[in-house]
């Protein structure tokens, strides 16, 4: 069953006809379901069955610019990915610097869209203030921000 | 977009990572999060709150220990 209504999808289609620049990369990573339990960190995964479908309907939505590789953690040890379901969206041969952990719902799937039309088109959208201070980093910098879907 | 995701498109150094609170409990735990959205730097401090973007930029990189000038307007 799809996720997105088919209003919302013919939406998506239309937006990322205006604003994808470029090809993006979606990896989504993920492990056998486990329905909706939430189960200890490691075991199952309550949402990955969505997330896939979620992401197959972002590619869909524009599938000459978008691609998706959904890696199953549990058969790909070396993935280096833990916690699931995780989708990372990245320039075509990027490195993947922004993701998501668990199912991008809500608003959340509103930054997922945003995010691969900014990624598409190299432009963060950020001030020249801002820009000038993260020049100044030298080390890497972990982001992380918790949110619920509402 | 999120100013996360913005910081990390921006530069190479910068990971975003947005964390469904609900679906990890445990690290939503471990991390403090009793409101969200809750931005965690280097999984050290951290800020609750949505912030502008001048604001929550030099937030982060002080968090992380980097010498900034303050933001001339706050935000």
């Amino acid at each position: 069953m799809a996720i997105l209504s088919e209003g919302v999808r013919e939406q998506l289609r239309a937006r990322f006809a205006e604003r994808l620049r470029g090809p993006v990369e979606l990896t989504l990573y993920t492990r056998p379901g486990s329905g909706r339990l939430i189960l200890p960190s490691g075991v199952g995964c309550a949402t990955c069955d969505e997330a896939r479908e979620l992401a197959e309907e972002l590619r869909d939505a524009a599938p000459d610019k978008v691609s998706l590789e959904i890696v199953d953690v549990s058969a790909t040890p070396d993935a280096n990915v833990t916690e699931v379901p995780t989708l990372r969206v990245a320039a075509p041969g990027g490195d993947p610097r922004i993701a998501w952990q668990g199912l991008p719902g809500g608003f959340e799937f509103a930054t997922v869209v945003d995010a691969m039309e900014r990624v598409s088109a190299a432009d963060p959208g950020l001030s020249e203030q801002t820009l000038a201070w993260l020049e100044r980093l030298q080390a890497d910098l972990e982001v992380m921000v918790f949110a619920t879907p509402t | 977009m999120s100013l996360a995701n913005r910081m990390a498109l921006a530069s190479e150094h910068v990971h975003a990572l947005t964390v469904e609170a609900n679906e990890f409990p445990e690290l939503s735990r471990q991390f403090g999060v009793s409101g969200v959205p809750r931005t965690v730097i280097n999984r050290a401090g951290a800020f609750v709150g949505a912030l502008p973007e001048a604001q929550f930029v030099e937030t982060a990189l002080k968090l992380a220990g980097v010498d900034i000038e303050p933001a001339p307007d706050g935000g």
